[in-house]
């Protein structure tokens, strides 16, 4: 029996690892992507594949580290691992995300004994595929760029020659790409000293012993606040647009959870088959999406460990486009997600209404440029998410521009760095007036974006949840759905939600029009104080 | 004329040290803070230091005016002005959140409403070329506006103002024209920086805490010449570095974080010396506990920092505010210990503050292992209850299973844990290991927990200056003025011309040498020093190199030098570079520091040191309990040593020496610990 305080000083020592592996990605990575979005996770395994500590970047990545290092234990077996190796794997049906995001993992060696890993995953800037910064119209996976499997790119410390040339042939960038992947490697060192000073000070039985007791306390938080939560079966359904190349076709997804006792089933089988767009994912992402409507509803606090979701089960079907198997397209595997992500909140709304919100306006709503810069000759890239309004809840509005949930922390791009670096110019940025949902409590607004492009270049769209905009719950009115208009004004004005790689000449003006959030509450019974601030302010138009 | 003063003006305190430049001795003295009218503490002060306040030959203070103006939301009423289509760029704030499972996130309150914000329109390209003029009219009708409304300050912040003044310059000068003596704040007068929305923050902080500022020289000064006093007013900046008053009335921003950072300047006094290079600065007070560092013998500065949430584009020490110090509460959770974050505060405050709180906190813990004197707690401005303390941890221990003694020393050896692990984080985030360094300790806390911390850290030797309550104030002492200038110059290598370079980095350097001449600093003892931000093309983030002197850029092997210097410390922060990938330049910075004559830190101290009676007294060290010596620090004179266990005692800290350590007074009266034990 191991005593309380060498308990609690192990613990906040994991935690503080994985902090130290997580400070070093972020700060050498070479890309905003993850330096920003914080587009990255990372993780100390146990030797059993249990978290440790995890400290993540971005929600979607919770607790799917591990299955990089199952996944590479069960095709080559534990004899495999070898002390000064690392590891890459980025194949979206083991994953679960896009080949985009790329795990970089290491065993973990003390006295020639393997007792962990340390493993990040990461957002690369370019990995090949047909477009450049993603496709937006892929229909298999062998267009979305370079696959790897498990597979070694350090030997004994060192670099593998052959696995470097690969990569730097295969992405469209390769100093900051291997910049990056640089940074994982440190992280992943990071992770390897951080442990290896926990062992050598309490020794391994001690750890475990004390590993054995944080799962168990952690297990225990959760399952009593599942508990509180009355028994019975809440489900909620919506609908994804389309899959981006039959425009016409919307997606259906239903969330069913299920609370017995102090556990909680979600099933997530009742939805769309895979789709022949990038919209599938591979099914380690589905159940990382539950874990975070899970995590804002049950347990938003408490640090990640191998206690954590002991009393979960997610449910998925192979081969619907949330278990998606090869050669499923993957590259937005993340716009259902966030969908799935706000069904199970809303599921739970009538066993929990003082938790829940209401719905906020999706995901990431991209907006990406390509082309020559004709100030410099150079090819560019240029991929924004947007910005939007967020759903209310039982004593408060909804946040208005604000990044959503599957974006993590993402900062949106200043107006004097994107006109600085990329030929287009912004002409206005601004609140949406009047696109929360009313309610007792009142959505947030969404974002008005417009650009006026400056060059012959190439626009991709990917703008989500028109057929689900963001929906009000106990009585709130639904958040507007969002709207993009190319030319507004002019004879070629149109509406489009979701483009891949359409041509615009200089002098094209874009506006970009992101959801509301959802209102809760019945809106006769809001403060008409709230209602007189907001029409002074401008956030409501009536 | 022969006394240095210096004055940190805390919420409840006023701590005052004094340099006496004929004897070399220092004195130190607290008076109480004032709030209504800060002067009234700082003469209290001053009469407690010296006998005629016409003998002041030099006063620099630390003041937290503009900071609890903000704290409080009781700053100045703000019109903003910003570029047409650009009014809500101040209110999107960038858009992101920074905690990741909330689904009730709020972005920090701003502090401009939008309803007072006013579109004007004119437009610059990313180059500063102009698209369209800048309405004039629009922006008298801005001014009319703020005289209508009664606003009491204006902050203007308009796109690429950085790579072109001109607009904001024109309409500075027609809102000058229509409003007088109504502060009204450019935005690349505050920060030459890119970044609308960071440069529109830093804008806004400045007008909405300026007019308190302002108003705040402005009595102090008054008061000074009222009573006849010459001697200039000199004003930390949160830069570590000092300016005059009217240098300070002219940009109240500089002054935000005006106090604490004296702390770290007081780290690095100590680094030179001692002539070591890294020093952790640790100031703990009985709820707070902050951190910074001292790298190479200069402070860890930062080119821009949140304040409240609010990003401000200013050179800022960096200070990282840690737990919550000695309040940090104690509890279970399911069946497992944990200490903070959640804290007691100042009320109820730890059981034994005896203020109606009951829940066990670290300073209880302390109380209960008989580590501070409960009849001399905070320089002895109050007594602790240790029955509470026992109770209050005896209550916590059952419910885990342990003895309150044993729980007790859990409890610090948790918090001490917690505290070195989130040193350690900031350490790595230079890419240095904390055993490179030594820890100074000081606030009345800090001492206490200070050797136990270096033991988890690995560092091997605790420094306890003298006055460790005052400690911010004996700093700036030892402060230089400084006065920063920045510019874009924002070109990927191929397009660098360093002739361009040199010729700025010569005008700035003007700039801020003459800026130097105007705050009074002789000839001679004025210099500046350069560098410029840059990165790998592609990456985001900047790291900021050095550079030999204005003039290196215009040799012929610039480039290769600079791009090398890049790489190497890119290297050394973040472990790994990539020599042969292109480099970007992004922004020149230099900085003015200008040197008046010292207080010799480490000057002979005008205390006499008598014996003191020997006082022993139960202190629990690693569950065993130790007959501990309790020493007055002021009874040991240099060369004194002394083995743990022991518990040095003076006004205003308390230092705990567990066995294994040695603690020795140095030659500058400084308590010098060698730390054994390590973990």
């Amino acid at each position: 029996m191991i005593d309380p305080v060498t308990t609690e000083i192990i613990r906040c020592a994991l935690l503080q690892a994985a902090e130290d592996m997580n400070t070093t990605l972020i700060r050498s990575s070479y890309t905003p992507v993850i330096y920003e979005a914080k587009d990255c996770a990372v993780a100390l395994l146990d030797r059993d594949h249990n978290v440790l500590g995890q400290s993540s970047g971005l929600p979607i990545f919770l607790g799917n580290l591990e299955e990089c290092t199952r996944a590479t234990e069960r095709m080559h077996g534990r004899g495999v691992w070898e002390p000064g190796d690392v590891w890459v794997l980025n194949d979206s049906y083991i994953g679960g995300t896009h080949l985009n995001d790329v795990t970089v993992y290491a065993p973990i060696f003390v006295g020639g004994e393997l007792v962990g890993f340390a493993a990040s995953r990461a957002h690369w800037l370019d990995v090949g595929a047909k477009d450049p910064g993603g496709s937006m119209d892929s229909t298999t996976i062998y267009q979305e760029g370079l696959r790897l499997g498990p597979v070694r790119i350090y030997r004994a410390g060192e670099p593998d020659p052959a696995m470097i040339e690969v990569i730097s042939r295969n992405v469209r960038f390769p100093h900051p790409t291997l910049g990056d992947m640089r940074a994982q490697v440190a992280c992943a060192r990071m992770g390897e000293r951080r442990f290896a000073e926990i062992i050598e000070r309490w020794g391994l039985d001690t750890v475990h012993a004390a590993r054995d007791e944080i799962f168990a306390q952690t297990e225990r938080l959760e399952r009593e606040q599942i508990a509180a939560i009355p028994d019975g079966v809440y489900t909620a359904s919506g609908m994804l647009d389309n899959d981006g190349i039959d425009l016409a076709t919307p997606l259906p997804v239903t969330v069913r959870v299920e609370v017995r006792g102090d556990r909680m089933t979600i099933d997530l089988t009742d939805c769309a088959d895979q789709a022949t767009g990038p919209v599938n994912c591979g099914a380690a992402q589905a159940v990382a999406a539950c874990r975070v409507g899970y995590k804002l509803l049950v347990s938003g606090d408490v640090p990640l460990n191998g206690g954590s979701f002991a009393p979960l089960e997610v449910v998925t079907r192979e081969g619907s486009m949330l278990a998606a198997v090869e050669p499923a397209a993957c590259q937005y595997y993340y716009s259902h997600l966030g969908l799935v992500i706000d069904l199970v909140v809303r599921a739970l709304a009538p066993a929990m209404p003082g938790r829940v919100a209401a719905a906020s306006y999706g995901d990431s709503m991209i907006v990406q440029l390509t082309g020559l810069d004709p100030r410099t000759g150079r090819l560019f890239v240029s991929q924004e998410a947007t910005v939007g309004g967020w759903g209310a809840f039982e004593g408060g509005d909804g946040e208005s521009c604000l990044i959503n949930n599957v974006n993590g922390s993402l900062r949106d791009m200043p107006v004097e760095v994107l006109e600085t670096l990329f030929p287009v110019r912004v002409t206005e940025y601004a609140v949406r007036p009047g696109s929360g949902g009313a309610g007792r409590w009142r959505g947030g607004a969404g974002v008005v974006r417009e650009y006026e492009f400056q060059a012959d270049s190439s626009l991709s769209l990917w703008f989500e949840r028109s057929v689900t905009p963001a929906w009000g719950l106990f009585g709130g009115a639904d958040g507007a759905p969002p709207r993009v208009v190319l030319n507004p004004g002019r004879p070629d004005e149109r509406e489009v939600l979701k483009a891949n790689a359409i041509p615009v000449r200089p002098g094209d003006v874009l506006r970009c029009e992101s959801g509301g959030g959802g209102g809760y509450g019945d809106p006769a019974g809001r403060d008409p104080a709230a209602i007189e601030h907001d029409l002074r302010e401008g956030l409501v138009t009536s | 004329m022969s006394y240095r003063v210096a004055m940190d003006i805390g919420g409840t305190f006023t701590d005052v040290v004094c340099y006496d430049e004929e004897t070399g001795g220092f004195r130190a003295a607290k008076a109480p803070t004032t709030p209504g009218d800060l002067a009234g503490g700082v003469f209290e002060g001053l009469s407690r230091v010296v006998e005629d306040a016409g003998e002041i030959a030099f006063f620099v203070h630390g003041t937290t005016q503009g900071l609890n103006a903000l704290l409080e939301r009781k700053g100045a009423r703000v019109l903003l002005v910003t570029s047409q289509g650009m009014r809500d760029v101040y209110h999107i704030a960038r858009g992101n959140r920074d905690r990741m499972f909330d689904l009730r996130y709020r972005k920090p309150a701003p502090l401009v409403p939008r309803s007072d914000t006013v579109e004007v329109g004119g437009r610059l390209d990313y180059r500063g070329a102009e698209l369209r003029p800048l309405d004039e009219d629009a922006v008298r009708g801005a001014a009319r506006r703020a005289r209508e409304g009664g606003y009491d300050a204006v902050a203007v912040s308009l796109l690429f103002s950085y790579a072109n003044p001109a607009h904001e310059l024109r309409a500075g000068e027609i809102l000058a024209e229509e409003l007088g003596d109504t502060l009204v704040v450019l935005s690349h007068q505050v920060a030459r920086e890119w970044r609308e929305y960071e440069r529109t923050s830093s804008a806004v902080l400045e007008a909405y805490t300026g007019p308190v500022v302002r108003r705040y020289l402005n009595r102090i000064e008054g008061r000074f010449a009222e009573r006849g006093l010459t001697v200039p007013v000199h004003v930390m900046q949160s830069s570590g570095g000092m300016v005059n008053a009217s240098y300070a009335r002219e940009r109240p921003l500089q002054t935000l974080l005006s106090g604490p950072v004296g702390g770290t300047m007081g780290g690095v006094a100590l680094t030179r010396l001692l002539g070591r290079g890294n020093a952790i600065c640790v100031d703990m007070g009985g709820t707070s506990f902050d951190v910074s560092l001292v790298i190479g013998g200069e402070p860890d500065v930062s080119a821009e920092a949140r304040v409240e949430g609010f990003p401000v584009l200013m050179p800022i020490v960096n200070l990282h505010t840690i737990g919550a110090g000695g309040g940090s509460l104690a509890y279970a959770e399911a069946g497992g210990l944990r200490v903070g974050p959640e804290s007691a505060g100042a009320v109820p405050g730890p059981a034994c503050y005896g203020r109606g709180g009951t829940r066990a906190t670290v300073t209880d813990a302390n109380a209960v292992l008989g580590r501070v004197d409960p009849d001399w707690f905070a320089g002895g401005t109050m007594t602790l209850d240790v029955e509470a303390a026992r109770a209050a941890v005896g209550r916590l221990a059952d419910e885990l299973g342990l003895g309150a003694a044993e729980l007790a020393e859990g409890v610090c050896d948790v918090a001490n844990a917690k505290m070195a692990q989130a040193i350690r984080t900031l350490t790595v985030e230079h890419g240095i290991e904390p055993r490179e360094f030594a820890l100074v300790a000081f606030g009345g806390a800090g001492p206490m927990h200070a050797v136990f911390i270096a033991r988890e850290l690995g560092v091997e030797e605790v420094i306890v200056p003298r006055f460790p309550g005052a400690f911010s104030a004996w700093g700036m002492l030892e402060a230089e003025v400084r006065r920063d200038v920045t510019r874009p110059f924002f070109r990927p290598q191929e397009e660098l011309d360093g002739g361009e370079m040199a010729a700025t980095l010569r005008a700035m350097e003007a700039e801020a040498l003459e800026a130097l001449a105007g705050q009074g600093v002789p000839e001679g003892r004025r210099r500046a020093v350069h560098a410029v931000d840059m990165r790998y093309e592609g990456q985001d983030y900047t790291l900021t190199v050095p550079l030999d002197g204005a003039a290196e850029p215009d040799d012929p092997g610039f480039l290769t030098a600079v791009a090398a210097r890049f790489a190497a410390a890119h290297e050394r922060r973040y472990g790994h570079a990539t020599p042969e990938a292109p480099v970007e330049f992004v922004t020149l910075r230099t900085t003015g520091l200008g040197e008046f004559p010292r207080a010799a830190a480490g000057g002979a101290d005008a205390v006499r040191h008598e014996p003191a009676p020997a006082v022993r007294k139960t202190v629990v060290f690693d569950g065993r309990e130790h007959e501990t010596p309790v020493l007055r620090r002021e009874s040991m004179a240099p060369g004194t040593m002394t083995a743990g266990p022991a518990v040095i005692v003076e006004d205003t800290a308390t230092t705990v020496v567990p066995p294994g350590c040695t603690a020795r007074i140095d030659e500058h009266g400084l308590l010098v610990i060698k730390v054994g034990g390590q973990k």
